[in-house]
């Protein structure tokens, strides 16, 4: 990413013009906007315009922020066999700020960042990985001295765009879980007076990133949004209506144990704990490192974490539902449920038996009896002098 | 509303006065029968679709048992809040058991009489409990409880099954109740939960209608059929 490179993108040539010094094909270059049409959902009828728009393009600063986190996203986006110009474009990307993967350190970097920030002002582009305590005036996370939060809305204030990566920027999460002594929040509890992008997950999809960047750079804006801020080109639909497993799901085969004949033949893993009918992720389609595999097809169900709250709402991981809380980790929401009912049931016997004890005695003339009233026959009194009179 | 009639022949010489009370209108007892079969039918695809209780073998190609379940699960949900909608117009519409200002005690005296049908059911001084040809005070929180259950159990229930069109007409119609809850795992953890209410109601609700018919003779049980009951004319009822 900011490695050293003998074909550095310089300030005074379009992307196409580097592409091209760099050894990339045109046909490549087509093929790859093509698919990127495809992904963002645009139609691959836009290819043109979006071979045109990106070919124009001159080098975008991009300042990225590592905030409470614990660097898997960087990770995620860096690891890749296979290089795609998606990913020689994240590389190409002038990153002048970005804490894992610069060289230098300290005071000198600080610096650098600053004068980025002020040269690019209302330009450069905002990557944030990682969420702000709030708890303690911030002390939890501080960087040269300076709480998360102050570095935040001073790198927002310059920004284009803001793109928040990962869970933590969106919502917090791990530090964030109940009871969450760091006070963590997302990007999007900071930034209120403008929208902030959110790549959902823990973390996110490589593709996904550089799909959201592409678009920012073809088009000036950010893809459609969901309610939560997540493109919807890829959080449109939820794992659970894409999974290559749906079959079994609809045709009640499930895995019971990891090492069951179910397993063995990859059936659906919603008994085992999947949350994929309540998580919005383009995993089953996109796929992960190099779309060799993803969770559901290595036979892990999913956790949901793109959803907001999944450490708290998603686990236990290999449970279907969440534990009720205060009533013990133990015992689930069916166990206290069935001893409610079984109990209303043992209730209603036992007042049957007492109901018939007390008309027993009261039949047998037990002064100490319970005269229950009846409503709509005539005095007893009637009854047996009928009888009588009918038996005379 | 009532109608008084004499029935010498059971009580010789001592003539006994009943009159028969109309209480539930055709359209109520329909919608009665109507969400028994809906909720049986909630209730039994509802925990399979929770934990599925039995599996099918063989070729997925072949099957369709979770799939013909929630068919089922989604249709019984449709015709619950078809007639929740039509019982919420009969709130209105309906006659003064079955309006809405019979869906929570409001008076002083509801409230006492409350205590004093609790003691009743608690063999204490059964005599002195008031009678009513509607639904008693305690009736009234237990129904309306359960309006507010099934209530909660639609909201979740249409939020978790617009999660398949985002975007889509229900989604923007339910997608709140998502919001609200906290996400789609504790809608899933409240609709399930919710469905323990029915079974713990069901028995109890089972179980005093036929103790009011078997020891109190109260008729309640053949009121949901034919809409009346027979009453001895002699005795007060509080709602009458």
């Amino acid at each position: 990413m900011m490695g050293p490179t003998p074909f550095a993108w310089s300030e005074s040539e379009t992307l196409g013009q580097h592409l091209d010094r760099r050894g990339v094909t045109r046909r490549e270059f087509i093929s790859w906007c093509t698919d990127l049409c495809v992904v963002l959902g645009v139609g691959s009828a836009f290819t043109p315009e979006m071979v045109r728009a990106l070919q124009q393009v001159r080098r975008p600063s991009v300042v990225w922020l590592q905030l409470q986190e614990c660097t898997g996203c960087v990770e995620s986006v860096l690891r890749t066999s296979d290089p795609t110009i998606g990913d020689l474009l994240l590389d190409l990307v002038s990153m002048d700020y970005q804490h894992t993967l610069m060289a230098g350190a300290g005071d000198a970097v600080e610096a650098a960042k600053a004068t980025a920030m002020e040269e690019n002002f209302g330009q450069y582009l905002l990557i944030v990985t990682g969420s702000v305590p709030l708890e303690d005036d911030g002390i939890y996370l501080t960087i040269g001295g300076r709480t998360g939060l102050d570095v935040l809305g001073e790198a927002a204030e310059g920004a284009a765009a803001i793109i928040a990566v990962g869970a933590c920027a969106h919502w917090g999460s791990v530090q964030a879980a109940r009871p969450n002594p760091t006070g963590a929040v997302g990007i999007d509890r900071i930034i209120r007076d403008r929208p902030v992008v959110n790549i959902a997950g823990c973390p996110p999809i490589g593709d996904v990133i550089t799909a959201t960047v592409v678009h920012y750079l073809t088009f000036g804006a950010m893809p459609a949004l969901d309610g939560q801020g997540r493109p919807l080109f890829a959080y449109g639909a939820r794992i659970h209506d894409q999974c290559p497993r749906r079959a079994n799901f609809d045709a009640g085969q499930y895995v019971q144990k990891f090492d069951d004949e179910g397993a063995r033949k990859a059936w659906c893993l919603y008994e085992v704990g999947c949350k994929g009918p309540a998580c919005f992720s383009p995993c089953p389609i996109f796929q992960w490192n190099s779309h060799t595999d993803w969770p559901i097809g290595a036979g892990h169900p999913c956790i949901g974490c793109t959803e907001r709250n999944f450490w708290d709402t998603m686990t236990p991981f290999y449970e279907r539902l969440p534990n009720v809380v205060g009533f013990g980790v133990e015992r689930s929401a069916d166990v206290i449920g069935a001893a409610l009912a079984l109990g209303a049931a043992a209730g209603v016997g036992a007042h049957a038996i007492a109901t018939g004890i007390q008309r027993s005695r009261a039949r047998d003339g037990d002064p100490g009896a319970v005269v229950l009233p009846v409503v709509s026959t005539p005095p007893e009194k009637n009854l047996e002098s009928d009888r009588e009179e009918s038996d005379g | 509303m009532s109608v008084h009639t004499e029935v010498p022949s059971l009580s010789r010489g001592l003539p006994v006065a009943y009159k028969r009370v109309r209480l539930w209108q055709w359209p109520l007892r329909i919608m009665h029968w109507i969400v028994v079969l809906s909720v049986a039918a909630l209730i039994v695809t509802g925990f399979y679709i929770g934990t599925p209780y039995f599996m099918s073998e063989g070729q997925a190609a072949d099957h369709f048992v979770m799939a013909r379940m929630r068919f089922t699960h989604f249709v019984a949900a449709g015709v619950l809040v078809a007639t929740a909608i039509v019982r919420v117009y009969w709130l209105f519409a309906g006659n003064k058991f079955e309006r809405w200002d019979a869906l929570l005690p409001h008076t002083r005296a509801d409230w006492k009489n409350l205590w004093l049908i609790l003691k009743k059911y608690m063999f204490i001084e059964p005599a002195k409990a008031p009678h009513y040809l509607g639904h008693n005070p305690i009736q009234e929180i237990s129904y309306t409880t359960m309006y507010a259950v099934a209530v909660v159990q639609i909201l979740t229930g249409f939020y978790m099954y617009s999660l398949s069109n985002p975007g889509g007409l229900l989604f923007n119609a339910f997608g709140w109740v998502g919001i609200v809850v906290g996400g789609a795992q504790v809608a899933r953890l409240l609709h399930h939960v919710l469905t323990w209410t029915w079974l713990i109601f069901i028995p109890i609700h089972l179980y005093l209608t036929l103790r009011a018919d078997v020891v109190h003779q109260e008729s309640r049980i053949s009121s949901m059929i034919g809409g009346g009951r027979y009453v001895r004319a002699d005795l007060d009822f509080v709602d009458d």
